[in-house]
This record gives C-alpha cells, sequence and structure tokens, in this order.
C-alpha cells in the first residue's frame, strides 16, 4: 500500500504575507548597506596607526585606569561639589524660566493646536541645540567657570522642562478650572487656583529627573571650560595621567550614583 | 465657619521643603560665585557676542564632508551599539534571565555604562583608538549599548506573561521562548527605541570632534583656535537643520512603528 501523503497542517503563508517578508528582507539589505557607506564615508586612520595607538597606549590606560592615584581625592571630591552646585542651579533657572513657557505650549490653556504651535516649536529649538555648544558660546561671551555652565544649563533645561510641564498641563482635570470661571474667575485666578494645585506634584518629580540629568552632564561641561569636574578630567586626559583620571572619574560615578538614588527616593514620594 | 482647616502637618511639611531648597539653592550660588550681576551680565554678553556669530557662508564647501561623517558615526554607533545590547537585554530582564546573579551583574554594569558622559568615553579612548571618528563610534557604541538594554530589558519585563508560559509548558527552550514569545511582543517598540537613540546619538556625534571623536566638532575646534567665529555661525546653523531634519524623519517612523 501507497503511503499516504504527508497531511501538512500549516497553510502555506497569504501572499499579502509573503509581499511583507520580501519587503523586510530588502529593508534589512538596505540598512546594512547604509552602514557599509557610513562606515566607509569617514576619514578612517590607516590600519597600521590603530594597530600602533592600541601598542603604544592601550595597556598604560588600562593599567592607570586601575590603579587609582588617592591623592587627588580631595580635588575629586571639590570638584564634583562645584559639579553639583552648578547642576542645582542649572536646573532651578531652567524650571524658573520654563514654567511660565510652557503655558504657551499647552493647548488646553490657549484653546487650540494652532495657538500652542509656536510655543512647541520654541520647546523644540531650544531642545535641539546641543548644551555643549552653548557653553562654548557663554564660555567665549563671558569666560570660563561655573557661571558660563549654570547659564548652559539653565537655557538647555527649558527645551525639556518646558515641554513636558506643558504635557502635564495638558493632561489636568478641566473641572476645577470651568468651576472657577463659572462662578466668574478670570484667567489668573483658573491658573492659580486650578492649574497649578494640579500640577505641582508632577512638576517637582519632573524637575528633579532633569537635576539627575543635569548633574550627569554637568560632568561634560567643564571639558569645555564651564566650570566643574570636567576641567581637571580632560587636563588629566590630555596629561595621559590615567591614574588621576581614574580617581576623577570614580568619584564622578559614585557621587552620580548615590545622588541618581535620592533623587529618584523622592521623586517617588512625590507622585 | 466656612471653610475647614488645612492640615497642620502639611503646612510645616510644605514651608521646610521650600526652606530646605532656599539653603540648597544659596549655598550652590555661594559656592559658585553666581549671583544675579551674573546672570544679567551673562546674558548681556552672550547676546552681544551673537552678534559676531554672523554667519560667512564661504565656510560651507568644507562642512559638508565633516557633517557626512558626523551622521556616519551617529548611525555606526547606534547599529553596533544595538547588536551589542541585544544579549544583554534578555540576561538584564528578570523574566528571561539565567539567575538573579546573572541579573545583578548585567544590571550594576549598565549603572555604570550609563553613568560615563559619552564625551568622556571619547575622550578617552582618542589616544587608543587614534583621534578621529573611531573613538566617536566606540562612544557612542558604548552609551548606545547601556540605554538601550536598559529600555530593553523594562520592556521585557512588561510583556504579557502569557506566551512565555504556553512555550514553556510545552518543552521550549530558552532560546525558543526568547525568538518566539518575546521578540514578536517587543519588536515595534525596540525598532521605536533604536530610532529615538539615533536622534540622540546625532545631537551627541556634532560634539565628539572637541575631545578628538571626529565629525564635525573637530572643525568647531579649529575655528576657535582661529577665532573664526563667522565660520561657527555657519557651522551652528547647519548642524541645526540637521538634526532638526533627522529628527523629523525618524519621529515620523516612529510615529507610524507604533
Amino acid at each position: 500500500m501507497a503511503q499516504p501523503a504527508p497531511v501538512s497542517t500549516v497553510p502555506p503563508r497569504p501572499p499579502r504575507v509573503r509581499r511583507m517578508l520580501v519587503l523586510q528582507y530588502l529593508l534589512v539589505i538596505g540598512l546594512i548597506a547604509i552602514t557599509i557607506i557610513a562606515w566607509f564615508s569617514m576619514d578612517l586612520p590607516t590600519f597600521q596607526r590603530v594597530v600602533r595607538g592600541f601598542q603604544t597606549s592601550l595597556m598604560r590606560v588600562i593599567n592607570g585606569l586601575l590603579n587609582p592615584d588617592w591623592e587627588i581625592l580631595p580635588l575629586a571630591w571639590r570638584s564634583m561639589l562645584e559639579t553639583l552646585f552648578m547642576a542645582i542651579l542649572g536646573t532651578f533657572l531652567g524650571a524658573v524660566l520654563a514654567f511660565p513657557l510652557s503655558f504657551f505650549g499647552a493647548r488646553n490653556l490657549l484653546g487650540s493646536n494652532a495657538a500652542s504651535l509656536p510655543g512647541k516649536t520654541v520647546l523644540v529649538g531650544i531642545r535641539t541645540f546641543p548644551e555643549i555648544l552653548l557653553a562654548l558660546i557663554f564660555v567665549a561671551a563671558a569666560g570660563p567657570g561655573p557661571t558660563a555652565g549654570i547659564m548652559a544649563m539653565g537655557i538647555h533645561s527649558i527645551g525639556f522642562l518646558g515641554k513636558v510641564f506643558a504635557d502635564v498641563i495638558e493632561g489636568i482635570d478641566p473641572g476645577p478650572s470651568e468651576a472657577i470661571r463659572a462662578s466668574g474667575g478670570n484667567q489668573v485666578q483658573v491658573f492659580l487656583f486650578a492649574v497649578v494645585p494640579q500640577v505641582i506634584p508632577e512638576v517637582m518629580s519632573l524637575v528633579l529627573y532633569r537635576f539627575e540629568i543635569n548633574l550627569r552632564n554637568a560632568a561634560v561641561l567643564g571639558m569645555v571650560g564651564a566650570g566643574g569636574i570636567g576641567l581637571p578630567l580632560i587636563q588629566r586626559i590630555q596629561y595621559r595621567l590615567w591614574d588621576e583620571v581614574a580617581t576623577l572619574l570614580f568619584m564622578m560615578v559614585a557621587f552620580v550614583i548615590v545622588v541618581d538614588a535620592i533623587s529618584s527616593f523622592l521623586r517617588r514620594r512625590l507622585v | 465657619m466656612g471653610l475647614p482647616k488645612a492640615p497642620v502637618l502639611k503646612a510645616v511639611q510644605s514651608w521646610a521643603t521650600v526652606a530646605v531648597v532656599l539653603a540648597l539653592l544659596w549655598v550652590s550660588a555661594v559656592q559658585t560665585d553666581f549671583n544675579f550681576e551674573a546672570l544679567t551680565t551673562g546674558t548681556a554678553d552672550f547676546f552681544r557676542f551673537f552678534t559676531r556669530l554672523a554667519p560667512d557662508w564661504r565656510a560651507l564647501p568644507e562642512q559638508w564632508q565633516p557633517l557626512i561623517e558626523t551622521i556616519s558615526i551617529a548611525w555606526l554607533g547606534t547599529v553596533f551599539g544595538s547588536i551589542l545590547a541585544f544579549p544583554l537585554i534578555f540576561l538584564a530582564s528578570f523574566n528571561t534571565t539565567f539567575n538573579t546573579p546573572v541579573l545583578w551583574v548585567t544590571r550594576s554594569l549598565l549603572t555604570l555604562l550609563r553613568s560615563i558622559p559619552d564625551l568622556l568615553f571619547a575622550a578617552i579612548l582618542a589616544p587608543v583608538l587614534v583621534i578621529g571618528p573611531l573613538p566617536g563610534v566606540a562612544a557612542l557604541t558604548l552609551f548606545t549599548l547601556a540605554i538601550i538594554a536598559k529600555f530593553g530589558s523594562e520592556t521585557v519585563e512588561a510583556i504579557d506573561p502569557g506566551p512565555l508560559e504556553a512555550l514553556r509548558a510545552a518543552g521550549a527552550t530558552r532560546t525558543q521562548v526568547i525568538v518566539y514569545a518575546v521578540i514578536p511582543q517587543v519588536a515595534a517598540t525596540m525598532t521605536s527605541y533604536v530610532l529615538y537613540v539615533f536622534e540622540i546619538n546625532v545631537r551627541s556625534s556634532t560634539v565628539l570632534g572637541l575631545v578628538g571623536g571626529g565629525g564635525i566638532g573637530m572643525l568647531l575646534n579649529t575655528y576657535l583656535a582661529f577665532f573664526d567665529y563667522g565660520a561657527i555661525g555657519v557651522l551652528i546653523i547647519v548642524t541645526f537643520a540637521v538634526v532638526i531634519l533627522i529628527d523629523q524623519v525618524s519621529n515620523f517612523v516612529r510615529t507610524r512603528l507604533l
């Protein structure tokens, strides 16, 4: 007797799915092609040059980073404290400037999408402008030091904070605002007694979150002379003092992790 | 009569919070020599300086090649970082990892990586990988790796456990569970995250050159050394335009994905 024909339990793929599969393969091939083109579009050093870089520097960097020079710990601590103070002031400056700006980006306060578009666009523009470029401009304009870093951080934070504040305001319950309007309250009263009380906890939590980001960023602002731990770091990197770099890095990482933990604990309490 | 009294404890708490915040601000201002005067003169200097950045468009032609290199650095960092992050995602999620020690070691490593800014990675790697695009790519790879692995493990931990259990009950191996139950659930979200990280990387790659990481930042360094502010003006405008363009395209694709 002949073997029964094998019964296929899985039906063949419908044409639509097969077309999707072909598209997916094409997409993957396209992405790989872009990656290869990107690699060769760069101004690459020769292979020998990289090998020499490895030979001369790699072991020194690793050795230095694994053997921190604890003598400069006081310097690391002072610079990191300055970084912390910069982050506090920069975040505060950003929050104070962003709060009024966020109303111009909130659809529900202005009445329509079209009315909130200019405010939203300004905020996107600020957010997109690289912070370190702002710091460079402030250093060139007002001289090096923490003030330049604080100003750069403050301006840059407006972009993020203004946007998230606007999102929070757009998410509020319209009831209280309507109630105040119905009982004859004006726009200012609506804002003070209906909008502000509803957004305060979330706004504070977002400011804390931005503070965490700013603390990380503040560490690199010093690399262009805008104060904080970045300056001693970049100096020691340029002089190849890897053991001292290790100490500064250690201080920075430990500090950031501890402050992050405190800040996220506070944020959880808030919301 | 009328309004009920506000609870006393609550009031004390909020006044205490305000006092602590004010004290922190005061200490910070004293320690960094930051005052109202610095704020106003700083702003005035800033705007006065801005007029010197009036673009000198003759600098434009020499900026194309570094600009393309900048985007290439961002793209390669994103691709390499995402590929390397892929296995780590599953090690850092409680529902797909081997055991608790592996989970914690992976997570601690990622936290450590995330607390070091990419600019610093580029600066440290520049002597080893030769000043130019390679340290930039390596720095963004590390950054992408850390952030994608974190986003990824958060996404994987939030998926529907049903399909995982069904496959496990049917005797599937860990790899089969990941391929048939986890990946289909997270693919769209992860693609969107990767695009988002690409946007961040484009922004970062514009300044990596300041510390030897290649791209348009190296040109910026040269201009700064020669006080060529007109060329810096052009550079800022061009960089800004490219970043916004890439953001818009990436945003469009992301909204289509989800």
